[in-house]
């Protein structure tokens, strides 16, 4: 399945080409934002501290954007297109053929990101880069835990079908805001914060990504930044487990309406 | 009765005007009547240019450390670029309600090629025999109500929680201005259209230009603040000089293009020409499509 939409990626080249320009668009569009808002003459190292904030937290907007889009979006495409049905008369696990459609997407995200990281890197000369190996870790714990998102999301596809696709957009910017991807924490209202950017796990999950490698405490757990990364752990585990649950509950109300293979 | 069959028969007959209307308030309506099925997606894209002004906000007070500082800071570089105002949460919900209804315009016809390409019905409807003209006024006019009704809801919500009042500034002159930039997004509807239509992968299109057209449309901050080339080529697009033609009216401020008698010059020019070009760039992709591969294969 994996190797399916690789070479049905590769059929649509452009697609590819306008993901990666999409990346430097939007890195541009909130740099220049910030840059109409700083004080003349602000000195360089807090431009780059402010500028490696934004842009960590952009890594995990990436990687949780397209998880939640790609799982669903496909599975959506199955439905308009009818073979969504068949697939499911077909004997393959219904958990890898959902795993393998965002194999293709998260490899391109990694490439970008990584593109990302280094034009910000040259923009503002010069990252703050520290603990990359625990960074790292955190990120893989991290996009395990949106995996579980983007089941659920797929899950929650085959109940709402087009409605979903706006749905998703609406979610990612209640991410971009209240998991503060594109801001330190501090900036949101103490309620905003309290009530609901706490009871978020992707918040546990941009924080603790970006203020690693960033190499400064934690803001939502600043005196025990080991829970901090237990909760990421755990969502890490957990989500994944429980997004799949979610989705076969979806899919299992959809087939006993007859509804799975109708849009 | 033969010289009759001849003219009006024999499927040869070219249809009327009422007839060519029926064709566009069909399409208008069978669009609206799938969409009233999923009020939702109605509901939730009213939501999103609150969220979208919201960021900049955010990072504003980020950057500054102050709502205080944010104004002060965004007066003084705006000042620098030619737009000077302390008033930036209603720079950015107006930028990003506009930016929506150019959004919406884009990604509905954008989605329409595509839907009808993947359910194999774009060829029928190049079969009927009605022009593509009258289907995709339908089409656009249908976007417009929808993209029209999230601008209006957007901005009453926005207002309310960013705590803005619209309604200081020149209200008339900015609906005005609203008005005289739907042709040009017709335009550039069409335009879009046959993009997609070529290119196939709407997803990743519509992706790409849901970042690249607020970019472009200074959403967030005055197109002046480019360096000279992009900035030539952000003046030129034809939704920048309407978010910016509003904004001016809305927030007292001076256009970026020029006093207001040359904002209006340029606006009507451009809801003159774009859908001119807009319409002739579909038919040149329409033919070249139908010449190679066929429009219906995807």
């Amino acid at each position: 399945m994996s190797k399916k939409v690789i070479v049905e990626y590769s059929r649509y080249p452009i697609a590819f080409i306008a993901l990666f320009v999409q990346v430097f668009v939007i890195i541009l569009l909130f740099m220049i934002s910030s840059f109409a808002f700083s004080a003349p003459g602000t000195p360089g190292a807090e431009l780059s501290q402010f500028a490696g904030m934004m842009t960590y937290g952009f890594v995990t907007s990436m990687f949780l954007g397209f998880t939640l889009w790609e799982i669903g979006f496909s599975l959506r495409e199955e439905q308009v297109r009818g073979t969504l049905e068949s697939l499911y008369l077909s004997p393959a696990n219904k958990f890898s053929s959902l795993l393998s459609r965002i194999f293709a997407i998260l490899l391109w995200t990694t490439v970008m990101c990584a593109a990302a990281v280094i034009l910000v890197n040259l923009l503002v000369g010069g990252l703050p880069l520290q603990n990359v190996a625990t960074g790292l870790f955190v990120l893989l714990f991290s996009i395990s835990g949106f995996l579980g998102l983007g089941f659920l999301f797929a899950g929650v596809t085959i109940k709402l079908k087009e409605t979903a696709q706006l749905l998703v957009n609406g979610l990612q910017f209640f991410f971009f805001i209240f998991s503060a991807q594109f801001f330190p924490f501090r900036v949101l209202p103490q309620p905003v914060r309290d009530y609901v950017s706490r009871w978020l796990p992707v918040s546990y999950a941009v924080d603790l990504f970006r203020t690693t490698l960033l190499g400064i405490p934690p803001e939502l757990f600043p005196n025990d930044p080991l829970a901090e990364f237990g909760i990421v752990v755990a969502f890490g585990i957990a989500s994944p487990i429980l997004g799949y649950l979610a989705y076969l509950g979806f899919e299992r109300q959809a087939r006993r309406a007859g509804t799975l293979g109708e849009y | 009765m033969a010289a009759e069959t001849v003219a009006r028969g024999l499927g040869l007959a070219r249809p009327g005007w009422q007839a060519s209307l029926g064709v566009s308030w069909t399409v208008f309506v069978a669009r609206l009547k799938i969409i009233t099925r999923y009020k939702g997606a109605i509901l939730l894209e009213s939501f999103l240019p609150v969220f979208f002004a919201a960021l900049p906000i955010l990072l504003g007070t980020a950057v500054a450390g102050s709502e205080a500082n944010a104004a002060n800071n965004f007066f003084k570089n705006t000042s620098n670029a030619g737009q000077g105002t302390t008033q930036y949460r209603l720079y950015m919900l107006l930028g990003s309600s506009t930016f929506m209804v150019v959004s919406l315009m884009l990604w509905l016809i954008g989605y329409w090629v595509r839907r009808e390409q993947e359910t194999g019905t774009l060829e029928s409807i190049y079969l009927a025999p009605a022009k593509k003209l009258h289907i995709l006024i339908g089409v656009t006019s249908y976007s417009l109500v929808r993209s029209l009704t999230a601008f209006v809801v957007a901005m009453v919500i926005g207002s309310l929680l960013f705590g803005v009042n619209p309604l200081d500034g020149n209200l008339l002159a900015a609906i005005g201005y609203l008005i005289l930039g739907i042709p040009a997004l017709w335009g550039l509807s069409f335009i879009f259209g046959a993009l997609i239509m070529r290119v196939k992968e709407a997803n990743s299109v519509i992706q790409l230009v849901q970042w690249v057209v607020p970019f472009f449309m200074g959403v967030y901050f005055p197109v002046t603040m480019f360096p000279p080339l992009m900035r030539i080529t952000a003046m030129a697009f034809p939704p920048t000089l309407m978010n910016d033609a509003m904004r001016s009216s809305l927030l007292n401020i001076s256009s970026l293009y020029g006093p207001g008698y040359v904002v209006l010059g340029l606006m009507f020019m451009a809801a003159w020409i774009t859908p001119l070009l807009g319409y002739e760039f579909f038919g040149i992709m329409e033919r070249r499509i139908r010449r190679n591969e066929g429009v219906g294969q995807y």
